[in-house]
């Protein structure tokens, strides 16, 4: 250990040395950080908390995959393993050199990272120093495991590329590192449950967005962990010294047990099946400032369709009538359209055409969803939602799901092209009609009327107010 | 093979093998080298001696033999025979960035034992350059340092793999003042080359190998005065002769021409000259030039093998 952090720290000075490995160790994390807080979080304090995770897994990954990973391979290519080979040095402290070397410098980079997000960015730091220093060390240690294997199954700099290529890219792509989970389809994040670089990821969002504590992602720590260990044996186990020495094709075979742990793994945490809307929440909450405001507010929410699984599912829940049940012919349908209102995903469409029956004049189409009103519904002034349309006339009605479905409050509007807001009161949900409760189930359903022709409606989000 | 230095062998080499593949590297050589002594391997570049040095670092198995250094097994023993024995590489790479004396403390720092490094600096002729980065020394410091590098523990036995190797005349005789100081020293030195000159400088004794096989073994006297080759006389003439006449001159050994000039073997060569002088006035021919050479390692060299040490 003694002989392996000597290494290490000359290692250390050695970059400090050179120009273009203190590019990449520090500036280049930094130039991330901009570009994320900056481009993709508009500057915004709430939601650089939101990138701030992608980018310190970035960081990590491209430390452990490009950093740890090529250098073994380019020590060996050049001939400077040979030197330390005639000391009375092993594979393990050659190893453990280069991971220490590797977590030491990263460290810093980390350092850097939150001051520059914190001071030109202001974003609040929602994690302690000590959780943050575990997440990283067991992120860098994850992706150390990356790095050494691909390391220790190249035989040369050019396979090195392509194994890290294929592997980082993967994981750049499909783990929430560069495009939030939430906005891949439904079986890529399935697939995301399988990629390590999705756990550090999802669990520093959990964090610093939702407020969860780290213990609850002790799951997520522990695939990195696992991915190290089994990383440091391979290493260890398949060291060469030598260019000359070149690896097995049943070595390289026997390598690929490395994704064992990830095959559990992933399939575990698809069938504990809250990964997902974990995603969602994070990123549903990106922006909104603190978790416990954002809780209250949730609670109010009624639809707001921004993760693809909660989107497919108030699909489900939302039921299309049209006059077709009275002899009418109109049409109508719903469906999701990206993106929705400003700053958000996607919205609901509803859309159609009315053809009402000969001699009635108007046709109707309806759009019902069941809605459970909140517990403090004494608190409620009413239901706000966000909307454009085509300047037809719609309805918004709000009545109990059930046969005292008499008493129905309704609010007409005309929503034009631009996103605006539409009240309905509902204040009277305090004492609610004879036969009706709060707690019972309730349907908020909105129609489009008038005379025949097309109709559309795009529906950015519901909630209580 | 058994020599004088048996009783206090600090190397002992016992019917090596190694191969790569098809390739037969070496091919059962023995030999022991005593405490004190420096041994040359003497060879052609693909003879074996690199291979035969990693085998004695512990740096490659052996597939049949014993090999015991410093009373160790290099392979069962790596960490004890390393703590006692210094290497220096046929080319030793380090970081470009390293410092001169960051490279020598770190080394020093691996062993249990050390040198000073600033003797080492002194003596290697590094201490003004004791801040300079790696990659902006010359070649002859670099493989200064990698001389110092083998000494930073202050080792018993020194392995040497082609010193010299690429290093113009000059530097190559700084090397070699260094390597006598390690003799001064008393330390044992094994060392592989292929100049004749370095091995007759430097080394006690002298192992020949060519493809993988120990073909003689013994001082550099020892074994040119067992070749009985005679002195070597190197002659150009002004119109070329017979080389059956020049065959057939008292005291010649032996003659061959490259390139316009007659190399002969003589003994005694003062008659060879003699005769070769009549000759020529015979053959209307006059000599332009003639160089008088004591027999060289090369000349057991080709003697045993048939071929020069640079073919």
């Amino acid at each position: 250990m003694r002989h392996a952090l000597r290494i290490a720290l000359m290692t250390i000075r050695l970059v400090m040395r050179t120009r273009i490995a203190l590019f990449f160790t520090f500036l280049f994390p930094v130039i991330f950080l901009f570009v994320y807080a900056g481009l993709f979080a508009h500057g915004n304090p709430e939601a650089v908390v939101y990138m701030f995770g992608p980018v310190v897994t970035l960081n990590i990954m491209g430390s452990g995959f490009w950093g740890l990973g090529m250098q073994s391979v380019m020590q060996r290519e050049r001939g400077s393993l040979r030197r330390y080979r005639l000391a009375p040095l092993g594979p393990g402290t050659m190893v453990l050199s280069n991971l220490l070397a590797n977590y030491l410098l990263g460290l810093p980079t980390i350092a850097l990272l939150v001051f520059c997000a914190m001071v030109f960015f202001h974003m609040p730091l929602k994690i302690g120093l000590v959780t943050l220093l575990i997440l990283v060390t067991v992120g860098t240690f994850g992706f150390a495991g990356f790095g050494l294997t691909i390391a220790s199954v190249a035989n040369t700099m050019q396979e090195a590329q392509i194994y890290n290529n294929v592997v980082w890219l993967t994981l750049l792509f499909l783990s929430g590192v560069t495009v939030p989970l939430p906005l891949l389809p439904h079986w890529v994040q399935r697939l995301a449950a399988f990629l390590p670089a999705t756990y550090l990821v999802s669990t520093f969002q959990a964090i610093m967005v939702q407020g969860q504590p780290l213990i609850d992602h002790w799951a997520e720590m522990m695939v990195l962990v696992v991915s190290g260990i089994f990383g440091l044996l391979f290493a260890w186990k398949l060291f060469r010294w030598e260019k000359e020495e070149k690896i097995s094709a049943r070595a390289k075979w026997l390598s690929l047990t490395f994704i064992i742990p990830f095959l559990i793994t992933g399939t575990w945490m698809n069938a504990r099946g809250n990964l997902t809307s974990s995603w969602a929440t994070s990123y549903s909450l990106m922006g909104r400032g603190n978790s416990e405001g954002a809780e209250a507010a949730d609670a109010n929410l009624i639809e707001n369709f921004q993760s693809p699984g909660a989107a497919e599912d108030s699909l489900k829940r939302w039921q299309v009538s049209t006059d077709a049940e009275s002899g009418g012919h109109s049409m109508a349908e719903i469906s999701l359209l990206p993106p929705g209102g400003t700053g958000t995903r996607q919205a609901l469409r509803f859309k159609g055409h009315l053809t009402p029956a000969a001699g009635t004049g108007e046709g109707f189409a309806l759009a019902r969803l069941e809605v459970k009103v909140p517990t403090q519904s004494k608190d409620l002034h009413g239901i706000e939602l966000n909307l454009r349309g085509d300047g037809r006339a719609y309805q918004v009605k709000f009545h109990p799901a059930g046969p005292a479905g008499s008493f129905q409050p309704a609010a007409s509007f005309v929503p034009l092209s631009d996103w605006q807001s539409v009240r309905l009161l509902v204040g009277w949900l305090a004492n609610p009609p004879a036969g009706a409760s709060a707690s019972d189930p309730w349907v908020l359903e909105i129609g489009a009327l008038g005379p025949p022709g097309d109709f559309q409606l795009d529906i950015d989000g519901i909630k209580f107010y | 093979m058994s020599t004088d230095a048996d009783n206090s062998a600090l190397v002992r080499v016992e019917n090596l093998h190694k191969r790569y593949g098809q390739v037969e590297a070496l091919r059962g050589i023995t030999f022991d080298i005593g405490k004190g002594e420096v041994f040359g391997l003497l060879g052609p570049n693909g003879a074996g001696k690199t291979t035969t040095i990693e085998i004695l670092e512990g740096l490659r198995q052996p597939d049949e033999g014993q090999v015991t250094v410093c009373g160790l097994d290099p392979n069962r023993e790596q960490a004890a025979l390393k703590q006692r024995i210094g290497a220096q590489l046929q080319a030793t790479v380090l970081p470009d960035k390293i410092r001169v004396e960051e490279a020598l403390g770190l080394f020093a720092s691996f062993y249990e034992r050390t040198a000073s490094i600033e003797m080492l600096l002194d003596r290697f002729g590094l201490a003004e350059k004791r801040r300079a980065l790696y990659e902006h020394l010359s070649g002859g410091q670099k493989q200064r340092l990698a001389l110092a590098l083998a000494l930073v523990n202050d080792p018993e036995l020194v392995l040497l793999d082609e010193p010299t190797v690429g290093l113009d005349a000059m530097l190559r005789r700084d090397i070699y003042a260094l390597i006598e100081q390690f003799r001064s020293d008393g330390r044992t030195v094994l060392l592989t080359t292929h100049y004749i000159e370095e091995a007759e400088r430097l080394c006690d004794r002298v192992a020949i190998i060519d493809r993988g096989r120990l073909i003689a073994l013994g001082t550099p006297r020892e074994l040119i005065e067992r070749s009985g080759k005679g002195t070597r006389l190197e002659v150009r003439v002004s119109k070329p002769v017979p080389i059956e006449h020049l065959s057939k001159l008292e005291a010649v050994l032996d003659c061959h021409e490259a390139d316009g000039t007659y190399f002969l073997h003589a003994q005694p060569p003062a008659r060879a000259i003699a005769a070769l002088v009549h000759l020529l006035e015979a053959e209307g021919s006059a000599l332009l030039d003639l160089h008088i050479a004591q027999p060289s390692l090369e000349d057991v060299f080709v003697e045993v093998t048939g071929r020069r040490l640079e073919e």
